[in-house]
């Protein structure tokens, strides 16, 4: 005997409506009666009848594992006949066979009704078929799966091109070159490394990115972040991590990273107006007076690069440091 | 740049074996190398004497290198760990308690790291 509180009693008028909404609901529900040997279906609604595709003289009067077939998982079937023989309530996803013998997965939810007296009158159970969600979340978990497989391979792949080229560098007695080379492999490898491991499709997050790729550089925490969570199209982010490593080089050699010196580089981005608008500004660092006379490789590379993307990238040589904005453009320029 | 220093690599992926071991070389030591558990495991035991280690997480044939890591901290030999399968071998990654660098990395860093920690127990073989 349970308590039942008055607001869960059933009075005679409300016997009308509830026959009413059982008829006209979605879901499928059917009442069995524990009192009765072998606790029989002693109602079943339109919606479990075009569920399971029994008629109702074939339901009643039958239990309810009628319904289960050989690829039903037994563990989750003494659940449910525990919970029965407690009088709780459970919720399980069983797989069920129709009356023409096709599978679907029910999520079963089953629970024990008193009369005003306590007394266990029936076990209710609604079925909702879940057989899409079920195939939804399988296929997430494949894309997961995927995601995680290609994103190891890739890395690797990173790793294999770098190694090809140290060795070629060696053999060839040019290893100055080939590191050079290789510092602008491996920051690309991180430049991709972040979203590889979400299942993102075409854009990435640039924050994630952005500290990725300076992550060997910032040592001792003389980076700041400022940028806000923007998004850019996969394309731009071969651009994006190649400037910003040859900012840190140049940062690491001559400016605010420059050993002896104390310097801060601070780095935001944000979207504006179709363009990725990232800004680099160092302080604190080597003295600089004005412009390098010559431009090096990585500079010459760095603008050939963003004049190919149709970007810009500014700099500008203050006494306390570099302050550089690179622009490009992310949405309307594939013309 | 320890002499007669002894580094075990350990990768499936032979491009990267090589150029992990040129870069011992470099360093001017011995690189053992291995792309199995089965053959990190034989040079711990036939040599004795491995001074560090630079173990790959996912190896081939569903092998991790845990095996030889758990072996390692039996005898005291420091290692590192170099992978690029972050997000699958996080449960791996956790359990050993190793310095961790993501491929792609390069590969005198990766080397000079497992040197690092080879020194110290490499000074108090000598006094």
């Amino acid at each position: 005997m349970k308590d039942v509180g008055s607001e869960d009693r059933f009075s005679d008028t409300s016997g009308v409506l509830f026959e009413q909404a059982m008829a006209q609901t979605r879901m499928a529900v059917c009442l069995s009666d524990p009192n009765l040997p072998d606790q029989p279906i002693v109602f079943a609604n339109r919606a479990f009848r075009r569920l399971t595709g029994y008629d109702e003289d074939e339901i009643l009067g039958r239990n309810c594992r009628f319904l289960q077939g050989p690829k039903t998982d037994r563990a989750e079937v003494s659940r449910v006949r525990e919970a029965i023989e407690n009088e709780d309530v459970v919720v399980v996803e069983l797989l069920n066979y129709r009356k023409d013998g096709t599978e679907f997965w029910n999520a079963l939810h089953l629970g024990p009704i008193y009369d005003a007296q306590g007394k266990l009158l029936y076990f209710f159970g609604s079925q909702w078929d879940v057989s899409d969600v079920r195939a939804a979340r399988e296929e997430e978990r494949h894309a997961r799966a995927m995601a995680r497989e290609l994103s190891h391979r890739i890395k690797n792949m990173f790793s294999v091109i770098s190694g090809i080229v140290n060795v070629m560098g060696r053999v060839r007695g040019v290893e100055d070159t080939a590191s050079e080379i290789n510092s602008r492999i491996h920051a690309l490898g991180r430049a991709y490394e972040t979203t590889l491991d979400e299942a993102s499709v075409g854009v990435i997050d640039l924050g994630p990115a952005v500290k990725a790729i300076l992550e060997p550089y910032a040592v001792d925490e003389r980076v700041k972040f400022l940028g806000n969570g923007a998004q850019v199209p996969f394309s731009a982010m071969s651009l994006i991590g190649l400037v910003l490593h040859e900012l840190a080089a140049n940062a690491t050699r001559y400016g605010a990273w420059a050993e002896g010196y104390d310097g801060q580089v601070s780095v935001d981005w944000q979207r504006r107006d179709g363009n990725a608008v990232l800004t680099w500004i160092e302080t604190g660092g080597a003295p600089i007076s004005g412009a390098p006379a010559h431009s090096g490789t990585g500079a010459t590379i760095m603008n050939r690069m963003v004049a190919a993307a149709r970007g810009t990238i500014e700099r500008e040589w203050k006494p306390e440091g570099l302050h550089a904005v690179l622009t490009v453009p992310i949405e309307g320029g594939n013309t | 740049m320890i002499d007669g220093c002894r580094i075990l690599l350990l990768d499936d992926e032979p491009l990267i074996l090589m150029d992990l071991e040129f870069a011992a070389e470099d360093r001017e030591c011995r690189p053992l190398t291995a792309t199995n558990v089965r053959e990190a495991l034989a040079h711990i035991e036939a040599q004795g004497s491995v001074s560090c280690a630079v173990l790959d997480v996912t190896l081939r044939d569903g092998e991790t290198c845990m095996p030889v890591a758990r072996e390692l901290e039996r005898r005291d030999i420091p290692y590192i760990l170099h992978s690029g399968d972050l997000n699958r071998q996080e449960g791996t990654l956790a359990a050993l308690n190793a310095r961790l660098i993501a491929k792609p990395a390069c590969s005198s860093k990766v080397v000079d790291a497992a040197l690092a920690l080879a020194e110290p127990a490499a000074t108090r073989q000598a006094s």
